[in-house]
């Protein structure tokens, strides 16, 4: 489903990242691997070291951190906040929503929309399309869009397949109302027929948590589990990436009226540096385009690899000035979203470590 | 399709010298789902076909996966 917006843009983004830093050469004896198996993972994937937070962060925390680093900095009053977003799949209760909760850490008034919104690796493109809209009601004039997760809390250390690439962080963007007359460009699309690629499948109310759900087991060499965590067709995933994306990214180039050649940046979500690479190539965009660094150096933290994806690597330019980017994020449901604008000149820009509270 | 390619880029995967067409996948040191994933890589790549990995799961050869591989070009 394509849609446009207009006068609106992303003003401040900060990236918040557990301090806790993990080396996959100090970790694979976790994951029953052979050394000679570890150097095949490590090089076909680029591991190198990821992100954990300890076990009583949540990505609340790390989301309200960057807020209040946004608000000491002076590019976000509390008195303007009109909205928050909160995108994530590990909150911190079934209920109430997260973002009630941030709600009242922040001490805001009665007047703001509280919304919490169940995404994974799309999530910052479903936030951003979220935050758009409601920016169309005459009363929002600025959203903080929050994304945030601790995957690590639903999957065990002894998980080969998905806790290598893993990484916990949370990001603050704030999005708002301008006068520039320029237009956003999106593409979303989704397909529940397929949701059994990313599952947990216990937990919920659909089967709901006993002794028998938080029973771990070994289903496959190295990899435990119980049915609270994360269940992951590799293959059916890596089949989406190819198949799905790279059609979606052509269509909103066009929709646009952009080439690869007037992007500046493709900011694409990050699974694993493999599939990053095999995407670039399958689009034919220089990889200078498309940095592909986050899962070696933070691993891959759903909804905020794209905002870490920026802070980490396009600080600069935009800060100093307005950069064309194409931003695509796909995953979970399974969802893909693609958006073409302009972003920049930012207010604030960074990565930062999280230093507790 | 050029299979005598198509089977060294198979062995570049594998890390063997060469496999023969009549190789069975599954007796390979390093065929699991990491190896899988560079075939399904390799074919979208090279032969620019989309394979599913339960299609990989049932061929038994490297004979069967190129078959397989060349069905779907056409």
């Amino acid at each position: 489903m394509k849609c446009t917006f207009k006068n609106k843009r992303i003003s401040s983004i900060i990236t918040v990242a557990p301090s806790q830093e993990y080396r996959f050469d100090d970790e694979y004896h976790y994951f029953k691997m052979t050394e000679a198996q570890a150097k095949r993972f490590k090089k076909m994937m680029s591991l190198d070291r990821h992100r954990i937070a300890p076990p009583e962060v949540c990505a609340s925390d790390l989301c309200l951190f960057g807020v209040q680093r946004l608000l000491d900095a002076g590019v976000l009053k509390k008195e303007d906040i009109d909205a928050i977003l909160f995108i994530s799949q590990t909150p911190d209760y079934i209920l109430p929503p997260t973002s009630n909760v941030i709600h009242g850490k922040l001490g805001l008034d009665h007047d703001v929309i509280c919304l919490d919104i169940n995404q994974g690796c799309a999530g910052f493109l479903a936030g951003l399309q979220q935050a758009f809209m409601l920016l169309e009601l005459p009363a929002v004039s600025k959203v903080l869009l929050l994304t945030g997760d601790t995957g690590s809390k639903q999957m065990t250390r002894e998980n080969r397949l998905n806790y290598p690439i893993n990484g916990d962080a949370g990001a603050a963007t704030v999005v708002e109302r301008c006068s520039d007359g320029k237009t956003i460009f999106m593409d979303v699309k989704n397909d529940g027929s397929r949701y059994k690629a990313l599952l947990i499948p216990g937990g919920g109310y659909r089967m709901p948590s006993s002794a028998e759900t938080l029973k771990l087991r070994e289903v496959e060499e190295g990899v435990v589990k119980c049915l609270e965590h994360i269940e992951m067709d590799g293959a059916a995933i890596f089949n989406f990436t190819m198949d799905d994306i790279p059609p979606q990214i052509e269509e909103v180039l066009a929709f646009s009226g952009d080439t690869r050649d007037s992007i500046q940046h493709f900011f694409l979500h990050q699974p694993n540096p493999f599939i990053v690479t095999q995407m670039a190539q399958k689009m034919k965009i220089p990889p200078a385009k498309v940095p592909n660094n986050v899962v070696s150096l933070y691993g891959n933290c759903s909804s905020t690899t794209i905002p870490l994806n920026v802070t980490l690597n396009a600080a600069e330019p935009l800060l100093a000035g307005t950069r064309r980017v194409c931003l695509s994020g796909f995953g979970v449901g399974l969802t893909w979203i693609a958006a073409v604008m302009d972003l920049g000149p930012l207010d604030f820009c960074k990565l930062v470590d999280y230093e507790g509270t | 399709m050029d299979k005598p390619e198509f089977y060294q880029r198979l062995a570049e995967i594998l890390d063997v010298e060469e496999v023969k067409p009549e190789a069975v996948l599954k007796d390979f040191d390093v065929w699991d789902s990491l190896a899988i994933l560079s075939v399904l890589a390799m074919a979208d790549a090279k032969y620019g076909v989309s394979i599913k990995a339960e299609e990989i799961r049932s061929v038994v050869s490297a004979q069967g996966l190129a078959n397989l591989v060349e069905a779907k070009q056409k």
